[in-house]
């Protein structure tokens, strides 16, 4: 029962051997496309870990007034909590914020001599208010309107992060549209290429074909090694994708990581997710090739 | 079940080949072949002659299904191939051993290679491919030339190969189309007392030639074409053009 299989894999094995500069050809073409994907997925990886970090550390500093009751703060830290969007509250009293400004500004003498000037703490206690989402940020503004703090709060601090965390997307989109398009000629591209390989490997085998067939081969026999073929393509195009890709993003974790401030878990992902993305894409390259060949195999193989 | 299939087929030999009525017509309105009726006995050896262009070659191909009938029915051993499925060819072609005027040898590979071709792409076992194929090399007196590639070999040489090909799967029907068009008269006499050889084995054989010496020294059955036509069918013939 194992013969055929072994000998469909030794004509396939042949047909790729012969044509070793046009299986070349078409495996380059097929890890090109790959490669794209992948870049694709580590870029999207990458950008959803930076907007992740930008909106982890976006938030909103309430400033009180100074002669803002500790129940009328707590009032406000309880009313702020109540809030789904809100993730998170700190408080910071007025001593606090006294002793952070003056540790912030300990180097620098004119404020120095201004703040010692001052007799009274001139802070008020403060809120630091962190969204489950910067989307969230313009609810929670609106919410601190609320008659019961409006007139307790001094100023409310949000630099606008919304701003650079839509920058951040927006640019992510325009080169994510850009890879979606490059993918797709590359697709187009190796589809025609599997296309033409197939169509050239059966001009090749004409004459192989013709006894195949006239010995009594069956069609299924004299197709299977041309779907086989295309198989070993995918699998050849993979590995050298990932034999590519493993060096390349131990290299740039680092980078990334530094880059941002924060580790970028790239290895990670690859190390966990690798095996799924790369079965998924090995799947779809060979439903791809198989595709390809069938209809080539359908023009010019008259079995 | 494809093998039980083929014996239940195969049983009726009464005719080995049994043709009623059938033409080919090629589009637009092209005759290959019109209104032909024969019967062809087990064991038969049977010449179709006749000049080029008269549906020697298209005759034959129908035989072995290269060549569909417009119209009529052909039978070989009983069954009736003529709408046969493309699943079927396979089977009814490792029944009936087919030789053509041009050799179809696979030039990277050698006599002992090209002749095991014909049984490893139809899955026979290896123990079986060793066993049969010094045989048939023996019966068409090549064993010495087995290792040898066909360009290494004479005219007459590679279609004695083409002819041990043919015959690893011990066929019921030998057609052979033209076989020695491309030999001179040394070599036709070789490929001609190895057809001989095979019919007294118990094969049925089509021979489809225009070569008078051939025809007349052989003293078989001659059916003569014309115009896609049979128009004499002789039990001891000669060539009459």
């Amino acid at each position: 029962m194992i013969l055929l299989p072994y000998r469909i894999t030794k004509f396939a094995l042949q047909n790729f051997w012969r044509n070793f500069w046009l299986s070349v050809i078409t495996i380059s073409m097929l890890v090109l496309t790959l490669l794209s994907i992948n870049i694709l997925l580590v870029f999207n990886f990458v950008t959803d870990q930076a907007v992740n970090y930008v909106e982890d550390r976006v938030e909103i500093s309430v400033y009180f007034y100074e002669q803002t009751t500790e129940e009328q703060l707590a009032g406000a830290v309880a009313y702020l909590r109540s809030l789904s969007q809100v993730r998170d509250v700190e408080v910071v009293t007025a001593q606090e914020a006294l002793d952070r400004f003056i540790k912030q500004h300990a180097d620098d003498e004119e404020i120095m001599q201004s703040i010692e000037t001052v007799e009274d703490n001139p802070f008020g206690p403060t809120l630091v208010v962190k969204a489950e989402s910067v989307q969230d940020f313009d609810f929670i503004i609106q919410a601190l309107e609320n008659p019961n703090y409006q007139d307790l709060i001094r100023e409310k601090d949000f630099s606008n992060y919304e701003e650079i965390i839509s920058g951040i997307r927006g640019s992510t989109e325009r080169v994510q549209w850009f890879g979606y398009g490059l993918t797709a000629i590359f697709l187009l591209i190796a589809i025609l290429i599997v296309f033409n390989t197939v169509r050239i490997g059966i001009f090749i085998h004409r004459e192989e074909i013709a006894i195949m067939k006239l010995v009594g081969a069956s069609s299924w026999f004299v197709r299977a090694p041309f779907l086989l073929e295309g198989i070993i393509y995918s699998v050849f195009a993979l590995l050298i994708v990932v034999a590519i890709l493993y060096p390349v993003l131990l290299t740039l974790e680092p980078k990334f990581s530094s880059y941002f401030g924060s580790t970028i878990p790239l290895m990670d992902h690859f190390y966990h997710e690798g095996i799924w993305i790369f079965v998924s894409e090995l799947i779809a390259l060979i439903l791809i090739n198989t595709i390809s060949t069938g209809l080539a195999m359908r023009k010019y193989l008259k079995v | 079940m494809i093998e039980v299939i083929f014996h239940v087929r195969r049983i009726n030999f009464f005719f080995m080949i049994q043709l009623k009525n059938v033409s080919k017509v090629y589009p637009p309105n092209v005759i290959g072949v019109k209104d032909v009726s024969l019967h062809i006995r087990p064991g038969e050896f049977v010449s179709i002659v006749g000049q080029s262009g008269t549906g020697k070659s298209t005759l034959s191909k129908m035989l072995f299904a290269e060549e569909r009938p417009t119209t009529g029915k052909i039978y070989i051993g009983g069954w009736d191939i003529t709408n046969i499925s493309d699943q079927d060819v396979p089977l009814l072609r490792r029944q009936i051993g087919v030789v053509f005027q041009d050799f179809k040898l696979l030039p990277k590979k050698t006599v002992h290679e090209n002749v095991a071709f014909a049984l490893e792409v139809s899955g026979e076992k290896y123990q079986r491919i060793k066993k049969v194929v010094p045989q048939v090399l023996k019966i068409v007196n090549l064993s010495a030339q087995a290792d040898r590639y066909p360009y290494q070999l004479s005219g007459g040489e590679q279609q004695r190969v083409v002819i041990a090909r043919a015959l690893v799967h011990r066929p019921k029907i030998f057609v052979a189309d033209e076989p020695t068009g491309n030999l001179d008269t040394i070599n036709t006499r070789e490929i001609i007392d190895l057809l001989k050889k095979i019919n007294e084995f118990g094969t049925t054989v089509v021979l489809v030639t225009h070569n008078r010496e051939v025809v007349n020294a052989l003293k078989k059955r001659v059916i003569t074409l014309d115009n896609g036509q049979i128009v004499s069918d002789v039990e001891t013939g000669r060539y009459r053009i």
